[in-house]
């Protein structure tokens, strides 16, 4: 298979597999075995696709793994709300690397500057309106 | 001699002419062609500085004809040996400085470059898990943040992202959406993430006492006003300037988290309406480009002629 074609469908499983860890009640986590019940039947899913699947995502610090016994269970490294904030810091905190990794529509703005952005505003729609 | 006028050009390159270029707020109506005068500008200083090595040793290459040539009959015999550890010496400086710089590029190219796309593939990771290609009916790509804060920002690299949220969702009018849609995608339809990669690189491998990082802000601003000039052409300026306006009051209350820009946003609104620069200055910028970068090159040949 070539990379193109697997990477958007691995992108799916890694998302369909946080949702399985996100939405289990359970506290110490969820098995292989778990996840893959979880997952909708017509994808026709192999155990060892979701162990490499939870493997990845392990490795890319989204979930966390405890062993219990001979397997592992594996739990969401943050809620979904917790994960949203870690993004939106990255996007909105205001380090140089942020400004650089990102490219933003609009850099920030204080509540100061709003009424000389109206001025602004005004400015535009006099002479270019 | 063309070793210390290289020297001089790259000390004028890099710290004069940032700081004069800074100035010039009519630049940034013709934002491409500052954007072209400033990568020649940056790139001449570059080139002087490598250069001024290998011009300096030309310059003792040819013992008759260079600063140390042989006049007399019998002061040549006597200084001979003398001569010859004058080159060595004239040598060692020459390579030295000219790995010098080399190895501060190299060095702050790979910082940067390691730490901007370990930045981006985390960024791309938590969003790939948290947004799907597709949202609402929406088959276009764009990510969809679940987070109230209005924001549209773009993740550049191999496998790009152009990131919304539903704040900004809710608050942009379709028309103003597609204004910002259209800035995103030049930002990424011209590679700008490699344009600033570039200059802030060069900006950490100067010197801190000459770095200017006006200069580095002033580069910034103009990659945004040519995105922003793709934006007014697929909404036109008003819209564009609205939908800076919308998305300004939406993050207003989040400045206290540390979202308060460098200010830059009246600056662009303001650019919006400015009549566009005639195109006989456009040209003399574009020859001021040329003429910059072709300096150091003239300057290493007549060394080496």
């Amino acid at each position: 298979m070539s990379p193109n074609a697997s990477a958007p469908r691995l992108g799916d499983l890694e998302r369909a597999v946080m949702e399985q860890l996100w939405a289990s009640e359970e506290p110490a986590g969820m098995s292989v075995r778990e996840v893959l019940a979880g997952l909708p039947a017509e994808r026709e899913l192999a155990y060892t696709t979701v162990m490499t699947v939870l493997d990845r995502l392990a490795k890319k610090e989204l979930v966390t793994r405890e062993r219990d016994g001979r397997a592992w269970r594996y739990l969401p490294a943050g809620t979904r709300e917790s994960l949203t904030a870690e993004t939106m810091r990255a996007s909105l905190g205001n380090t140089t690397d942020r400004k650089a990794a990102l490219l933003h529509f609009l850099d920030g703005a204080t509540p100061e500057e709003l009424d000389d952005l109206r001025a602004a505003l005004a400015e535009v729609e006099q002479k270019r309106g | 001699m063309y070793a210390v006028l290289l020297a001089l050009l790259a000390l004028l390159l890099a710290g004069v002419a940032p700081r004069v270029m800074a100035r010039l707020g009519s630049f940034r109506r013709a934002p491409r062609a500052a954007l072209v005068a400033w990568q020649a500008v940056s790139l001449a200083a570059v080139l002087s500085a490598l250069f001024a090595g290998p011009a300096a040793v030309a310059s003792i290459s040819d013992g008759t004809h260079g600063w140390f040539a042989c006049t007399g009959e019998d002061g040549c015999a006597a200084t001979i040996w003398w001569l010859e550890n004058r080159r060595w010496v004239v040598l060692l400086i020459a390579g030295s400085v000219t790995l010098f710089v080399l190895g501060r590029l190299l060095l702050s190219g790979h910082r940067i470059g390691t730490r901007l796309r370990s930045a981006r593939a985390r960024h791309r990771e938590l969003l790939d898990v948290l947004t799907a290609p597709e949202h609402a009916g929406r088959a276009d790509g764009i990510r969809v943040l679940d987070h109230s804060t209005p924001t549209a920002y773009c993740l550049p690299g191999r496998r790009s992202r152009v990131v919304l949220t539903e704040g900004a969702l809710a608050a942009l009018p379709q028309a103003e959406l597609d204004a910002v849609l259209a800035h995103e995608r030049a930002h990424l339809r011209g590679r700008h993430d490699l344009l600033l990669e570039y200059f802030t690189v060069l900006h950490h491998s100067v010197p801190e006492p000459v770095r200017s990082p006006a200069a580095l802000r002033e580069v910034r601003l103009l990659v945004e006003a040519l995105a922003d000039r793709a934006a007014v052409r697929a909404s036109g300026p008003v819209t564009t300037a609205r939908a800076l306006l919308t998305l300004a009051q939406g993050q207003a209350p989040e400045a206290s988290l540390g979202a308060a820009g460098d200010g830059t946003t009246a600056v662009r609104m303001r650019l919006l309406a400015a009549e566009p620069m005639p195109s006989i200055v456009t040209l003399g910028m574009y020859l001021y480009a040329g003429a910059v970068l072709a300096l150091p090159l003239a300057l290493l040949w007549l060394a080496w002629r």
